[in-house]
């Protein structure tokens, strides 16, 4: 593989900015394969180098017996040795003793003589004006040599020429002319694996960078995305908080007004006259519901800060429901709504907040009443505690039913959020904060249990909530917590 | 840029860039079939089954100057399709000079737009400064009905430094215009940057005229030019094949 560097941006320089080895391009196990079948062929050895004189194919045939018998002896040694270094690393130019290999055959071909009389033909491997290596044919034994050199004969003491003649005779034999053709065959076949070899080589490496470049913008982004997310984590805490502290400014200014307003009506500042006492009792009763109004947004940042725990007692929840309904009574009255109660004969007793759960039955009933219209009906009923599906254990349901304006489905998901309003527009015929059903869900939940509405547009609500005999083990109240994957331990 | 004192051999890049199906792929495909053979190397394209550049086409340009250096003049492009953006900005990597290839249409307008903030965005992203690296803009396909006018295109021109070309890239018109243009403020910048006249010896005229002498200049705006030798008018016969 080619050697990688950083570049000025600080990124690994791309394939396409990298100088690419002849190893890179040929698959080396079928590359050797295609020299051997070569040498088969042809009879004579193939080498084939990259620049930097790494060996990617060496096949030889005929020679090896003499070459033996040469480098058994010194001086013969020697000279092979440097043969060797010369094909493999020297010029590619031809040097004094050598020559170039007839142009018209071979351009660029140089051939190197061996002291032996062998011969050997070099030739670069070019590719797209850059040097990628060299191939060498050989050693053949050119038709043109007539007898052994003389080099030979003075390798030293114990030459036995006719041994020597004996060897070289079974080295391939032929006219340099005809080993050059099939040398240019083979650089012919070598150019088309190299074109192959680089469109791979190149389109492999670059989808891997594409790939690598792919996924560094990702993580780039996620780490945006966990920034924002954070920052918006810690404006929510911000929001609750500061929600937390406007509630409580508004209702210590409150209080005096209610207090004040009290002891006017009871004519503790003097006495009032009729027109004076409906005054008087306005501002109690727009207090009250201002109170209430605080209450439930001190209720929410309380909730959303994770400051509201459960306390769990026995409960006889047919009392809660009938308390509940009480608080609400005064205001049906007032609307001409029918308040209609069903409980079962025998006491539903479970484990619950008492408080929190009469909070959220208000709320539900407030919730009715309030989006009932004139001599309509609000119910609520109890069941006895019963195998419940939705929580696949004991509990009892809790359905508060109105004949009121209902609600189109599209805000079934929504409206237990807190501050969600179905009608939002300034000119909007019911008032609230939207508050109470996310504090219904909330305390809920918080006893193990689920809450929903089933409703259609101009045919009433009924809200179910369906709670456990015995909740879980309690713990802060949430606003509906985001669904969590299950934390993946390590598993090796 | 890449000077390798010890190979004696310069590497320019010049790399393609533009929206899809703009014409950079046919740029490309025209420069080789008029270049001599030996100034050349093959042109490597990686297509879908559908003629679109999966990652980038390289058409390799090549000689030797007086000097002994081997100068090679390397061209990319990118892939156009929105989803390469990762293969674009690992092709610009180490860009000398852009050929930003525009379409004419009018309705390519948003396109263009939207890859040339892309072209500045991925330059940044690779180090590259804008003001560094020289930008031609190619306004091709002027042959399509409902392109815009002469007069728009020089309104174009007017609001940038980067030098404009009209071109019919199918028909070579604008092509080696183009390329002329891109490698001459390529080597402008080169050589103000590395003083290559001074160190390599190899002058503008020198870059270009190595390099255009060895292109069948015919029809374009650039026959006859004296810079370019007989070369430039003879009837050169070059490979048709891709």
């Amino acid at each position: 593989m080619s050697g990688s560097s950083v570049n000025e941006a600080g990124r690994t320089e791309s394939v396409l900015q990298r100088r690419t080895l002849l190893s890179d391009l040929l698959d080396g196990p079928s590359f050797a394969e295609l020299v051997k079948q070569f040498v088969d062929l042809y009879k004579i050895g193939v080498k084939v180098f990259d620049e930097s004189g790494s060996k990617l194919a060496d096949f030889r045939v005929g020679n090896g017996d003499f070459c033996s018998y040469v480098f058994s002896f010194n001086d013969g040694r020697t000279r092979c040795t440097a043969t060797v270094a010369r094909l493999k690393a020297g010029p590619l130019q031809a040097l004094d003793h050598e020559r170039s290999s007839p142009e018209a055959i071979a351009d660029g071909t140089i051939a190197v003589p061996c002291f032996t009389g062998l011969r050997y033909l070099v030739m670069p491997v070019h590719w797209e004006a850059d040097l990628l290596g060299r191939i060498i044919f050989g050693p053949f034994r050119p038709d043109d040599l007539a007898q052994l050199p003389d080099l030979l004969r003075d390798m030293g003491q114990g030459v036995d020429l006719s041994k020597a003649e004996e060897l070289i005779s079974k080295v391939r034999r032929a006219p340099e002319g005809t080993v050059a053709r099939v040398m240019v065959h083979f650089a012919q076949v070598l150019a088309t694996l190299i074109a192959a070899g680089q469109k791979t080589y190149l389109t492999s490496q670059l989808h891997i960078e594409a790939t690598l470049e792919t996924n560094r913008e990702l993580e780039e982004q996620n780490r945006k995305l966990e920034a924002l997310n954070a920052r918006l984590k810690e404006l929510d805490r911000l929001k609750s908080s500061f929600l937390a502290t406007v509630s409580h400014e508004l209702r210590t200014p409150l209080t005096s007004i209610m207090g004040y307003s009290e002891m006017l009506s009871q004519g503790l500042g003097g006495p009032l006259n009729d027109e004076q006492s409906e005054y008087v009792q306005t501002i109690l009763d727009k207090s009250e519901t201002l109170l209430k109004l605080i209450a439930s947004i001190l209720d929410i940042s309380q909730i959303e800060a994770g400051k509201v725990r459960l306390t769990f007692e026995p409960v006889e929840i047919a009392s809660v429901i009938r308390s509940s309904l009480s608080s609400v009574a005064p205001q049906a009255q007032k609307k001409n709504i029918l308040l209609q109660l069903s409980v079962p004969e025998r006491q539903t007793r479970a484990t619950a907040d008492r408080e929190k759960l009469r909070q959220a039955v208000v709320n539900l009933l407030a919730n009715a009443v309030k989006f009932t219209p004139e001599g309509g009906r609000v119910s609520v009923s109890l069941t006895e505690t019963a195998f419940q599906p939705e929580l696949e254990a004991e509990g009892y349901r809790i359905c508060v039913e109105d004949t009121g304006v209902g609600i189109a489905p599209e805000h079934h998901r929504h409206i237990f959020q807190s501050f969600y309003q179905v009608d939002s527009s300034s000119t909007r015929e019911f008032g609230g904060a939207g508050l109470g059903l996310a504090i219904v869900k909330s305390f809920v939940e918080g006893h193990g249990g689920l809450v929903w509405v089933e409703s259609e547009l101009g045919r009433g609500s009924c809200f179910i909530a369906v709670l456990p005999t015995i909740p879980p083990a309690p713990r802060s109240v949430q606003i509906s917590p985001p669904a969590k994957a299950p934390a993946d331990k390590n598993r090796f | 840029m890449q000077l390798s004192q010890a190979q004696r051999e310069l590497t320019v890049k010049i790399v393609y860039y533009g929206p899809g199906l703009s014409g950079k792929t046919t740029n490309l495909q025209m420069i080789h079939r008029r270049l001599q053979p030996s100034a050349r190397g093959r042109l490597l394209t990686v297509e879908t089954r559908d003629d679109r550049t999966l990652f980038f086409d390289l058409l390799p340009v090549f000689f030797n100057a007086t000097s002994g250096y081997r100068v090679k003049v390397k061209l990319f492009t990118v892939p156009g399709q929105i989803i390469h953006n990762a293969t674009r900005r690992v092709v610009l990597q180490g860009a000398d000079a852009v050929a930003f290839i525009a379409d004419s249409q009018r309705s390519a307008a948003d396109s263009n737009n939207a890859y040339w903030k892309n072209l500045q965005d991925d330059m940044l992203e690779n180090g590259l400064r804008v003001d560094e690296v020289p930008v031609v803009i190619q306004f091709n396909k002027r042959d399509l009905p409902d392109t815009k006018s002469d007069d728009e295109i020089e309104d174009t021109r007017q609001r940038g430094k980067e030098p404009v070309v009209g071109a019919v890239a199918i028909r070579c018109e604008g092509v080696l215009e183009t390329l002329h243009s891109v490698l001459q403020l390529a080597y402008r910048q080169l050589d103000t940057r590395s003083q290559l006249s001074k160190y390599i010896s190899l002058d503008e005229t020198t870059f270009l005229g190595q390099i255009f002498s060895r292109i069948d200049l015919r029809g374009t705006k650039l026959e006859g030019d004296e810079r370019f030798g007989a070369a430039s008018t003879s009837s050169q016969p070059t490979e048709e094949s891709k």
